[in-house]
Order: C-alpha cells, then structure tokens, then sequence
C-alpha cells in the first residue's frame, strides 16, 4: 500500500513535470531574452506595441581630393582634424590630407619628405599615424646586402627624423615564414613595389621585413616582423620596451592597439596584452566568441582610450567593451558593402558613435586603383531591415552575385537582399540533400525568389514549371551575346533561365602539339598528348566539349558515342603515370589549400606546367582573360595560342551563373529588377572568375586590361607552385585590339550549351577516370555509366 | 439517470482512443488522403490529370526496377532473416550462455546507419579491405558496391543487424511455451525433433505474424545504409523504391510520387491483409484441433 502510493505520487508529479514542460516549449521566444544575440546586433531600437524597429546606419561614398594608389592609415586627430596619409595615384608621392568637417572638404597638409619618396633606392611598405599627427613610415631600402627596412618618423607638421631602430635578422626558427613571404612579394605584393620592380628577389636577399606597424599612444610604435615578433618600440630613441614572441603560432595574425591594450588577432582568437606590463590578460570571452562567429578583423578603433573597441570584419562594425560579456553589431555588413567579398578595409575611424568613415580597397571601384573611402551614419528613422526581403539562393558562393548584392542594396535602401548559399565547407550538406530542401521550401512557399542555377537540374525545373519567363526584362538584347543569352530559350521563346556569364572550353599550346580549330579526331589521334595530368580532371574538361554530342533526341544518352570518347581520351591520354600527377595535386595544395573546383577545370591552371613542359597541351575553362599570362606562356613555348577545346560538340560554351525567378516567388518584381541589374552593364563588369560576363560592352571591359593603362612599365613576376624558382615574366599591359576582337569572334561563333547535368558528370567522371587510369576498358567504362544514367534518366 | 450512464458507457471505448485517433487522423490519415488527391493532380499546377500519373508509374522504368528489386529483395530477407533467428532462437534457449550471446546479437542494432556505412566504404570500397585481403590470396579484386555484389552485400547486411532483434522476439515466444508440456511429450516418448515440430512450432505461430510484419517494415530501413554507401544512384540491383521517392522529390516529380505511393500503400494494405487472414485461419484451425 505504501509503495503504491508512492507510485502514484511519482506519476502524478512525472505527467504534471511532462504537461508543463510541453507547455513552456509552446511559448513565444523573447526576443529580448536573447539580447545582444537580436536587437542590440543591428543597434536597433523595437518600438513598443511591435511597431517596427528603427534606426540604421546608412552607407555613402566620400569623395576623395586625389586618387590614392594606397591608403596606410587614416585617424581622427585630437583636435577633430580626420587625417589619411597615402600614395598619390597619378604622381607616386607619399602624401597627407586632413579634412577638418569629417570627410567633406579636404586640403593637403602636406607631401612626405624627400627621403620617403625615393624610388630609386626603395619603397614604402606600411604606414600609421597617431592621434597628435604624427606618422611613421616603413621605408625598404634595397641595396647590395638586401633590402633593408628603415623606420621615419615624420612630425604632425612635415619634417621628418629616422627612429633609431634596428630590425634583427630573422633566426634559423623562423625560416618558414622568410619563404613563404618571399613567394607573396614576387607573386602579390608586385604593385606596391613599384621601384623595385625590376629587382627579383632571392630568398637569400630577405634577411627581416617589417609586416605590420602602429602606433601606441602618441610616443611608443608596435612593429611586427616576420619572425613573428612584436616590438614595443620608443619612438623617442628606437628603444625596445617589450618584445613579444609568436614564433611557431599556426595562425597569421594582426596586431591593433586601443589604449594601453594591444590586441593580436588570428582567424580564430583575440589575445588581449597590457602594453605597460607585457603580460597577457585573461581571455576575453565575447570577443573570442565574435571572432569565431565574424572572422578575422579588418580594422579596429577607439574613442575611449582603449575601454572599449570598434572592430570591422566581413559580417560588419561591431563594439566591444573590454570586461563585457556581449558584443553589439552596429552594422550588418550582408545589407552594404562592408559583406562584398572584393572590400578590403584599411582604415576605420569613428567620428562619433553615429558617423565613421572606413577607408577601403574595393576591388570592383571603378577609381584609380580601387581605393574608396564610405562614410557610415546613423539614421534613427530608417528602418532597421529594410522593408521589402528578397531571398537569392545559390549552391555555390557566387561571388559576382555577393557584389552585386551589396551594389544593388546601396542603390535600393528599402530592399534587403538575403543571399543564401546551400553548401558550404562548414555544413558539410551534400548537393542533393540541398536540392531536397530547396524543393520543400519552394512548395511551402518560403522559398528564394531568385535562384543562381548552376549545378541544378534546369531543365527539369524548366519543364516542371518552377521558374518563370523572364524574356520580358530582356526587351533589347542587341547588347548581349544573343547565342548566350538564349540557352534555355524554349520553342514558345519564354526565357524561364537566362545565363549571366559563360565559360569556353578552350585548349592552349604550342604550335607542335595544338593548331586551333583542329578536331576531336585528330587532337587525340596524338598519343600521350594529354600525359601528365590528373586524370579526374583531365575527363572533367573533355565532358564539357563532348558531352552535348552524346544526347538523342529522346534525351537519353548514345552508348556509342560515350565509348568512342573514352578509347579516343585514353589514347591521347596515353599511360598513367601516378608520381606525374601527384605533383600536381601537391603543387595545388602548396597553392591554398582547398583548391576551388572550377579553378581546378580553368584553363590558367596548366599555364605553369605548359611553360614549362611539363604538360604539352592545356585544357580547362575559359572565363577570365588575363592577357600577360597567356601571351607570355605563348611566347615562352614559342608561337603558341589558344582555340576552342576539340571536342565531339562543336562550338560548345558552358553557361554560368545561370539566372531563374521562381515561379513562386514572393516578391517577383523586386526579382526581375535584380534579374535586370545582375545583366546589366555594371553589373556584369564585376569579374570575379565567374565567367565572361555575356553583356558586349562588360565583355569588352573585363578583356581590355583598361586598369594597366599609361602604367605599361609594370612588370608582374609570378612563383610557380611547388617550384619557386620557376618564375614568369609578363608585362601588364592593355590587351591589344585583335586579341580582343579574336575572342569576341569566338564568343558569338558558340552555338552550342554544355550538357548541365551534374548526375551524368559524376558518372562520366568517376567512370571516365579509371578508363584513364587503366582500371577499366572504355567498354566496361560505358557500361558502368549507362547503368547509372538509364536509371536517372528514366525517372 | 440510468439511460445517460448506458449512454456514457457505450462511449467510453472511444473516448479513450480518441487522442490516439486524432493523433493518426492528423498525422497519417489527412496526408494520406492529401497524397491520393495529388496523384491525380499535375507536379506544381495542380491542374487535374485523372489517370495518367498512374500510367506514367506503371511505364517508367526506374519504377518498374524499383519495384522488383524491393520485392525481391523482401522476398529473399524475410523468410531467411525468421528462420535463421527461429534456429538461433531455439540454440540460444537452450544455452546456459543464452541472455549473454543474445546481447551481442542485439549489438548491430545499437550501432548508427552513419557507422555502418562507413565501415560497409572501408570493407567493399574497390580499394578496400576485402580487395586487400583478396589479394593477398590473389583472388581477383572488384569494385563491390558497383556490381550485382551490392544486392548480396545488402542482403548480408540486414540479416546482421535484424537477427538479433528476431531472436529476442522468438524467445520470447519460446519463453511462453509451458515446460509442463514438453514434459508430459518426453513421458510419452517424443524426440527432440518431434517436440520442435509437434510443440514448438505451432505454439510459436502468435509470435510468427509480429515478426514477420516487425521484420517487413524493418527491411525498409536498409536504404538508409544502401543510400549512405551508394548515394542517390546506387548500383541498379540495389535501386529501391526509396532511392526514387529520394530523387522524384528533389526534382519535383510529386505527381509520380503520389501515384507510385498510393499504389504501393495498396500493395502492402493486400500483403498485409493476406498475412493476417493466413495467421486467423491458423489460429482457428489451432483452437479447432484443441
């Protein structure tokens, strides 16, 4: 009896725990409760009653007094004066403006002393300035031993005086960084070396560099070399105060200063130090937290002394203040230009906690050399998100299609551009348990209004009546490749996809082993002709030019045809030879890491390999001239040129960026219009690798090399992969008339859209690749294939 | 009084189902009924089409495939999975080392798809470890999971992970049986064989219709693991009907997929009816006979 009413009570208070437990999950979230996490992220303020939130910071650009090649720095001074020190674009001199009404009106304080502006000897690496005025300089002076740096301090007024500093030579330990940054200078660093252009440098000539500098305070500097070492430095008498060691540290990282505080940033932590003690500080953990969500900053600043902080990164402006436990987000960088993958913050500077500039390389500006300075203020009546959402969904990250989100939203406040990108390196989510999920959302209605089509089944989407016509925002298309533009054109002439962009399958080599124009037949008639390459990639490139010869009309796929592919691709393909190719893969890692896909099917990809003989034709995707390159392995293989890849297809081009409006789209109009814009002429003029864009007059622009104009004395020295003594010389030039012409001839003669079907080019390449790697004969290869595809194709 | 308290009684049975029903209703029913409606509609207008979306299903193919080899992949697993459970079953029983051994049969079950899956790449991958063990006794080596070995491989598979499960239901079944009678059996001179045949055997038929409809509705769940390995296009001997639910979904197809539903709803609806009539009818013929 006891126990039973001990059994009942038990019960009794499990099912009340289990009701009530139901219940308070069937309750509303507070969005306060989140805090930081909601409202206070986008500063907003929720009007009582559910109203909408108000206030935003809106963007515009600033007008700078003369076009800067290079913006080092750019501060508020204590007396209200906003200060840039950079590089005059259309003379090279050092230079100092101030402005004393926040960026409206500027005037010259003042050109850099003579000893900053030799070019002869050396050049300007880094800059910073201070609050009081002053700016310190890292000068490189080449000379006989190497390049030596030699810090300047130059005065709020102009006159200038060395900091008696001498960088030690970089130690045995930190020989691994020395080469790598050799590598970057000769690859990447070419433009802000200008007088050094003609001097190529060895490993052996680069005893210690200077990779970063700022000021602490008005009389202390940090400069970071590349041993990883951070100096405290005196600027009175170039006295070493600290000196912090982060030799062996995975990660790259930056140094900031606010205050007394020195921050070191990684891509994944902040490390918080006390300048006056050298020690660390415990970790702060909402910033650690912030930058595992943001990403590495951008720049930093502050207007309290180094209590709290603002900091840039590609999610925004956020604030921090130090002993917190939040982190607020002032900006939203997806609803501006702060989230545009080409913006490269420099500099910011809060005027006051509603108004701050940032100074920026933009690498789509159409100024100079891309410097832009945006002025951000707050508008407390501006609604915190804009009214209208339109939803962009894509597989991939498109980073055209991201620019032209942050350019289209900057021409049209009350539209918010939510662009969604289904895979990622960090979901893990594979393609078709995406495309599973796009088709729940559509039919539910919450689906994208506009969708990047690349990688999906367009035509089943055509046919199933997912997309809608779109031929009505394309009135006049005398402007565009007509041949592009028309891919999915159906017989009623509805345009229900529309291809953005577009790649040529196009092979390069010397004039022994490729005569442009020639044939599938003859081109693989060469045994071995394709040796030396990795064999999944090798079959990837050749789907692309045959694979649209292999469709009946029935839509099923000629058996015939994929055989005679894979007997005449193995023979020019001749013996595998795996320590050729694993070359390759290691030269592709030494070169980032995860290597891009379609930068893995590019034909730039072989350049250094048929420059150097290692492979004797080159074969990918072509979407992106870079005349230099191309022109310069031409001449090193000696009459060498470019056609279109042989293949079973004629004329074949690949369409990219392939634009589709849902037919259930919430908001349809605001779609077509970004449709419309994503076609038009600037925004098509972005050039990201995506693909030639398909409007006339952006094709033109992207070939033309407009930006080397009257700057022909550039020279570029790039380091091949896992060789690094393998260099290539090429003169950055405008592209000359007839190479244009050429390839604009070659554009309109594309008559034929590669075979978009990502199931049938799995098959085909994992099939395709043991038939080349001698696993398989071409037979046994076709009938691995066509027992995959009928099933497909079937359903 | 009396008639409102008669009245209460005559529903109370359904009163206390009635949660339980509204549950199924919301759950299966309506969407059962919504996915009827839609096979006769079109994909995405919705426009009425009548018959032909059964049509489509009944000509295409990959339907026709995925029906085969779902019936015979159900056809060869589950009498083999009932009986190979029923004679460990019947070992196990009578094991001192019986509840030990069970457990570890019960061990496949605790493990996840995902884990399995990987293990299923590592072993039959064409450059996996039974190729390498293979060729160490140079047996040719081939590419498991892209030939008619996938079928086999799958077979094996479900067998390893269900038996165990089968054995717990058939010993429990086994448990049920009286002592008493095989006793008084073995006073009459029964065999071992006789008492399996004559006892064992027909007091296990009540436990034979769970198992077998446990066993059906389990055999489902191997496309998790055939698609984890193979992906959405396996090898066709291994193309289920859930690889094309799976790929008609991602490509709008919902018309084929309503159509191909309700058509395999009834086709389970008949076998299942069948299997209950056939365990009725040996019931009463049981009850008959005693």
């Amino acid at each position: 009896m006891k126990y039973g009413i001990l059994k009942r009570g038990a019960g009794i208070l499990l099912s009340a725990v289990l009701i009530l437990g139901s219940l308070a999950g069937c309750g509303k979230t507070d969005n306060g409760a989140v805090g930081n996490e909601g409202n206070s992220q986008t500063g907003e303020k929720v009007e009582e009653g559910g109203e909408q939130a108000l206030g935003r910071f809106l963007e515009e650009d600033v007008t700078l007094p003369i076009v800067f090649s290079s913006i080092y720095d750019m501060r508020k001074l204590e007396d209200g004066t906003i200060r840039i020190i950079g590089k005059n674009a259309d003379d090279g001199k050092e230079t100092v403006w101030d402005s004393k009404d926040s960026g409206v009106n500027w005037e010259k304080a003042f050109d850099a002393p003579g000893e900053l502006q030799d070019e002869e000897n050396g050049y300007i690496d880094y800059a910073a300035l201070s609050l009081d005025g002053q700016s310190v300089w890292v000068y490189n002076r080449i000379a006989e031993g190497g390049i030596k740096p030699i810090l300047y301090l130059v005065s709020s007024e102009g006159s200038i005086g060395q900091i008696p500093f001498e960088l030690p030579a970089a130690e045995q330990s930190g020989q691994g960084s020395a080469q790598s940054f050799s590598t970057n200078v000769s690859a990447d660093e070419k433009e802000g070396e200008e007088g050094a252009g003609d001097n190529v440098m060895n490993r052996s000539d680069v005893k210690n560099l200077i990779l970063d500098i700022c000021f602490l305070g008005a009389d202390q500097i940090m400069v970071t070399d590349m041993t990883d070492k951070i100096f405290q430095i005196s600027i009175s008498d170039g006295s070493v105060k600290q000196t912090y060691d982060f030799n062996g540290m995975e990660d790259t990282h930056q140094v900031f200063t606010a205050g007394k505080k020195m921050l070191v940033v990684t891509s994944t932590e902040v490390l918080v130090y006390d300048t006056e003690t050298g020690e660390q500080q415990q970790a702060e953990e909402a910033l650690q937290q912030s930058v595992a969500e943001s990403g590495f900053f951008h720049a930093v600043d502050s207007m309290d002394a180094g209590e709290s902080i603002y900091y840039l990164t590609g999610k925004g402006l956020f604030h921090y203040k130090f002993g917190g436990s939040v982190m607020e987000q002032l900006i939203d960088g997806s609803m501006n230009t702060l989230g545009s993958p080409a913006f490269y913050p420099g500099a910011l500077t809060m005027i006051d906690e509603q108004n701050l500039l940032i100074a920026a390389n933009d690498a789509n500006s159409e100024v100079g050399d891309g410097m832009v300075l945006l002025r951000y203020t707050w508008s407390k009546d501006t609604p915190a998100k804009p009214d209208k959402e339109l939803k962009v969904y894509s597989l991939y990250n498109n980073r055209e299609l991201r620019q032209a989100v942050s350019s289209f939203q900057k021409d049209h406040p009350d539209v918010y551009v939510n662009y969604q990108v289904a895979l990622s390196e960090e979901n893990g989510t594979t393609v078709s348990d995406a495309l599973k999920t796009l088709t729940t959302e559509i039919m539910a209605g919450k689906g994208p209004d506009l969708i990047l089509l690349d990688g999906m089944p367009v035509n089943t989407y055509i046919e199933k009546g997912i997309l809608k016509d779109m031929s009505p925002i394309l009135a006049d298309k005398s402007n565009y490749f007509e041949n592009i533009l028309t891919a999915y054109q159906d017989a009623q002439g509805q345009l229900c996809a529309i291809p953005a962009r577009f790649m040529i399958p196009a092979a390069q080599g010397g004039s022994a082993n490729y005569t442009p124009g020639e044939d599938f037949d003859t081109f693989t008639a060469k045994q071995g002709i394709l040796a030396n390459t990795d064999p999944e990639a090798i079959v990837e490139r050749f789907w692309y030019s045959c694979g649209a010869a292999w469709q009946k009309e029935d839509k099923t796929l000629d058996a015939g045809k994929i055989t005679e592919f894979l007997s005449k691709l193995k023979n020019a393909y001749g013996e595998y030879d795996s320590s050729a190719v694993d070359e390759e893969v290691y030269q592709s890692i030494s070169q980032g890491g995860a290597v891009n896909e379609l930068h893995k099917v590019s034909l730039s990809w072989g350049d250094f390999d048929l420059a150097f003989g290692r492979i004797k034709v080159s074969t990918g995707l072509f979407g992106r001239m870079d005349y230099g390159m191309m022109n310069s392995v031409n001449e090193k293989l000696g009459g060498g040129d470019y056609g279109l890849m042989p293949g079973q297809a004629k004329q074949v081009f690949v369409p990219a960026m392939i634009l589709g409006i849902s037919s259930k789209a919430a908001q349809p109009e605001t779609a077509e219009e970004f449709a419309g814009y994503l076609l038009s002429s600037e925004a098509q003029k972005v050039s990201q690798f995506g693909g030639f864009p398909v409007e006339k007059e952006a094709f033109k622009s992207v070939l033309d090399g407009h930006e080397y104009a009257d700057k022909e004395r550039l020279v570029g020295v790039a380091g091949g992969g896992s060789d690094i003594d393998e260099i290539l010389d090429y003169a950055l030039i405008p592209t000359p008339e007839e190479e244009i012409q050429k390839l604009t001839n070659l554009a309109e003669s594309l008559t034929t859209p590669a075979l978009q079907d990502d199931v049938i080019k799995a098959a085909v390449v994992e099939q395709g690749t043991k038939v080349l790697k001698g696993e398989l004969s071409p037979e046994e290869g076709t009938d691995a294939i066509m027992q995959k595809v009928n099933i497909y194709l079937a359903e | 009084m009396h008639g409102t308290v008669k009245k209460f009684a005559k529903w109370q049975g359904f009163l206390w189902i009635l949660p339980s029903f509204l549950g199924v209703m919301v759950f299966y029913l309506l969407p059962y009924a919504d996915v009827v409606r839609r096979s006769f509609l079109g994909a995405v207008d919705n426009r009425f089409v009548g018959l032909a979306n059964y049509r489509t299903i009944m000509e295409n193919p990959a339907f026709l495939l995925a029906v085969k080899n779902t019936l015979r992949f159900t056809a060869l697993c589950i009498p083999l999975l009932i009986l190979l459970a029923l004679a460990c079953a019947v070992i196990l029983y009578r094991s001192k080392y019986g509840g030990f051994i069970k457990s570890a049969f019960l061990m496949p079950m605790a493990l996840p798809a995902v884990s399995v899956a990987l293990v299923w790449r590592l072993l039959f991958h064409s450059q996996g470890l039974l190729n390498h063990w293979l060729s160490q006794f140079k047996a040719s080596e081939q590419d498991w999971m892209n030939t008619s070995s996938a079928f086999w491989i799958l077979v094996i598979s479900y067998i390893w992970k269900n038996l165990g499960y089968d054995i717990v239901l058939w010993m429990a079944g086994l448990a049920g049986i009286s002592e008493n009678i095989y006793e008084a059996a073995k006073v009459d001179g029964a065999g071992e064989w006789q008492c399996f045949w004559k006892i064992t055997l027909p007091n296990l038929k009540p436990s034979l219709y769970t198992i077998t409809v446990l066993s059906f509705l389990n055999s489902f769940k191997v496309f998790r693991e055939a698609y984890l390995v193979a992906g959405d296009y396996p090898h066709e001997s291994i193309y289920m009907m859930q690889h094309l639910f799976n790929n008609w979904f991602r490509s709008f197809s919902f018309d084929k997929m309503a159509a191909a539903a309700v058509t395999e709803s009834i086709l389970l609806l008949g076998l299942i009816l069948l299997l209950q009539k056939a365990w009725d009818g040996g019931n009463e013929d049981g009850r008959k006979s005693i």
